[in-house]
Order: structure tokens, then sequence, then C-alpha cells
């Protein structure tokens, strides 16, 4: 388990992003951001949990819907069957990372594919399915800056490595950004240590600047 | 250094009564009865938990009209099976034995839509789970505690906000899908969510 102290984590989800975590509507993509920003904080994991409160109390409100006797027949025949394998880290992981972001990248950074951008951000584009959003690995190197930019759409980012700061305020492991439409940013990293986030998309970013555009088409959205 | 003195399994109290923290709260049948699966594959418990909670899983996977009730018989196997293999890392202390049914079916659920869509991802819903921790006593206790109240909350919101939370959690809804369900602006079943999340929030923390 992750051991970050507690009161590094200060950027949170909205209450609204974690019910729909809760209550499971969420896309993989973005769900799987969510899940990992939970394996550092401990406040949203206990809000959570009382948001799955409330999943369970109108489970229990709800008409029962008759299951006939041959659907339990079924389940006691198939009591012995052996469990499905579950995934394990392996031994080289690196176990600062949330156990299912561990299982998408699978090995270390370094291993990944990674697409040079500018000078200092490189992004790595990670596979979940998800159809509407882009899952990505940003990294940044230290004091480095990401052109000043726009998104269309939202924008949800988890710091895992190192931190950066924007116009906003300045991020470290754990902390869980999001952003929507066209607030323009320019988020620089920290000095001290290369930076690496997640970053989840329904839209490409976009730079702003005249110097930066000719990389917009290079940026086209990945989903899947 | 100072040794800890609650370092668990010492003492024969805390091996027999694994979950008995004496504090005088009550546990419920259900519970109980997860407790009894998890610890001796207990099978008429399980079944005394599959009579319970098998219709209600079932009326779960209907609510949102998507699933078929073929498929709803298969969510039920899928989530009581799970149920079964699960049951050892159930902690009373922690969850509601209904909210942990909950979150097995939310995430069968979602896992069947998926298949059923053909979609491709290699993240099973288990795979959000976080990995187990120890926590501290007190917090486990806030914790129960705050279950409890939430329960005892959803009978008293108004029923425009009862029908929302109704949307998302048991229809699978996400905010926007209900909003166009019930015809009403986003802003409105976001701000609705939000009133009843706040209600119990503050009773939570009271």
């Amino acid at each position: 388990m992750l051991r970050i102290k507690k009161d590094m984590v200060h950027h949170h989800p909205p209450t609204d992003i974690l019910t729909e975590h809760a209550s499971g509507v969420l896309s993989v993509a973005q769900s799987a951001c969510v899940a990992a920003h939970l394996s550092y904080c401990q406040r949203c994991r206990h809000t959570t949990e009382r948001l799955e409160d409330i999943g369970g109390a109108q489970l229990e409100r709800l008409d029962p819907v008759a299951v006939g006797e041959s659907v339990l027949d079924r389940v006691l025949a198939r009591l012995e069957d052996p469990e499905p394998l579950r995934y394990a880290r392996s031994e080289a992981s690196d176990t600062r990372l949330p156990g299912l972001l561990d299982r998408l990248i699978n090995g270390d950074y370094a291993d990944l594919v990674w697409k040079r951008v500018t000078q200092s951000l490189s992004i790595s584009y990670l596979k979940t399915g998800d159809a509407l959003h882009e899952f990505a690995l940003y990294r940044i190197a230290e004091g480095g800056r990401i052109p000043e930019h726009t998104h269309g759409g939202s924008e949800m980012t988890l710091v895992l490595q190192g931190g950066f700061a924007d116009e906003s305020g300045e991020y470290h492991p754990g902390d869980f950004v999001i952003r929507e439409g066209w607030d323009k940013h320019t988020p620089v990293a920290l000095e001290g240590e290369e930076c690496i986030c997640l970053a989840v998309l329904d839209a490409p970013l976009r730079f702003t600047r005249l110097r930066h555009r000719w990389l917009n088409p290079l940026l086209k959205l990945r989903a899947g | 250094m100072t040794e800890k003195t609650n370092s668990g399994g010492t003492s024969p109290a805390n091996v027999s009564a694994k979950w008995n923290v004496p504090t005088g709260r009550r546990t419920d049948e259900w519970s109980e009865a997860l407790v009894l699966v998890g610890d001796s594959q207990d099978r008429a418990a399980f079944t005394r938990f599959f009579r319970h909670f098998a219709p209600l899983i079932k009326a779960f996977a209907l609510s949102g009209s998507s699933l078929s009730a073929a498929h709803a018989d298969e969510l039920v196997q899928e989530v009581m099976l799970k149920v079964w293999q699960k049951a050892g890392g159930f902690n009373p202390e922690k969850a509601a034995a209904s909210t942990w049914v909950y979150t097995i079916a939310r995430n069968c659920r979602t896992d069947m839509f998926r298949r059923l869509q053909k979609f491709d991802t290699p993240l099973a819903s288990d795979d959000f789970e976080l990995e187990s921790e120890e926590e501290e006593s007190f917090v486990v206790l806030h914790t129960r505690r705050g279950s409890e109240r939430v329960r005892e909350l959803m009978g008293d919101l108004p029923p425009d906000q009862a029908q929302i939370l109704g949307k998302v959690y048991m229809e699978g809804k996400s905010h926007s899908e209900a909003a166009a369900e019930l015809d009403l602006p986003l802003g409105t079943v976001k701000s609705r969510v939000r009133l009843a999340i706040q209600k119990l929030q503050a009773l939570m923390e009271a």
C-alpha cells in the first residue's frame, strides 16, 4: 500500500465526480483516474465509502423481484469452482503506483513508448478501451513548461511523481485536478524531479500561442 | 520505543471474537451471515443470504431496464458467486452488508454491460478496488457510524432528490443521462444530487 503522508494530498475530485465513481457511471478511463487518486487519499476513500452506503441503502429499499429456485441451485453447484485468477504485482513493480495503473503500465516508465512533443514534454498513451477518453501519461522534465493550452472538453490530471505548478496552485503526488472547457493554463514542472502525471481527456489539448500551434495536429485525441 | 499492546492474536478473547469489538453496537443478521460464509464456508448462511439479497440484486439489474430477465438472472448468479468467494474479506466493522453487496453488484453490472457491448478493455471493475489496508480502529468506528446514519437518512430525503439518487445509483445513469430522461437541465440534476449528498454529509459529521 502506498505510504504517502496524508497531508501531502491537497487537491481532490469534486463530490459529484466521487458520486459518479461510487455509483459506477463514470467511463473506464475517468474511473481509473479517480480510483488512482483514492489510493493516495484516505479522506476521499472515506467519502467514497459513505457514497457507496447510499447505494447499499437504495438496494435495501428496492421492491424485490422473484428469483427462481433454479438460480440458487446453479449458484450452489458452482461454489466449488476455482476462483478466477487475480492480477498480482510483480516483484519489480513500482509500489508507489496504484495497483491498476501498475497493471496498465506493466513495468517501468522507461519501457513505455514515449512520444516527444516538445523539448520538455513527452506523452505515452495507455490503452483502457474507453472510446471517448484519452488516457495518457505526461512526462515533463524538471522545471519544464507545457506551453499555454486550453481544452475543448474536460481534463482530469493526477500527479504520480514530482509536481507542477500553474496559475491556480501547486500540485504534488496524489493531487487531482479537473479542468473544464476553455480555461487557459501553463503548467510548469517543479524543480528537483521529473514530473509524471496521468491525464484523462475527452478532447485534445490545444496550444494557444502562435509559435506552438503547429504542434496541435500531433495532439489529436487518442481514445481507446 | 513503546511496545504496541494491541498487536492482535495474543489474547484468546481476540481470537475467538474476531469482530466483536466491545462497543455494544448491534451486528445485523446479514453481516453475521457473511462472516459465517467467510470464516467457515457455511452453505446454510449463504443460502439465507441468497434468499434475501438475490431478489434485490435482480431488481437492481432490471431497474435500468437495459438488461433482459435472462441477463438479470445471470447477474444474480455472478454477484452471488463473488459474494461466496469474497466473503472472507468482508469486514462488518467497516461496511454494512448491503453496501458491500451493492459494490459487488455495481462492478458485475458494469462488467456485464461492457461484455454485452463487446467493449474491449484490459481492466475489470475489480481492478479498481483498493488493496486492503489496516485502518486504525477509531477510523473504523467512525466509518460504521457514518454508514448507519446514511441509511437512516435516506428515508427522509425529499422525493425529487431520492428520485435522482435512484437514477444514478440503481439505474446506473450518469448525471447527464438522468437529466435527459427526466427532461431537466443538467445543472438541476447536479444540484439535486449535491443537495442530497450535502444533507447526508452534514448528518455524518454531526
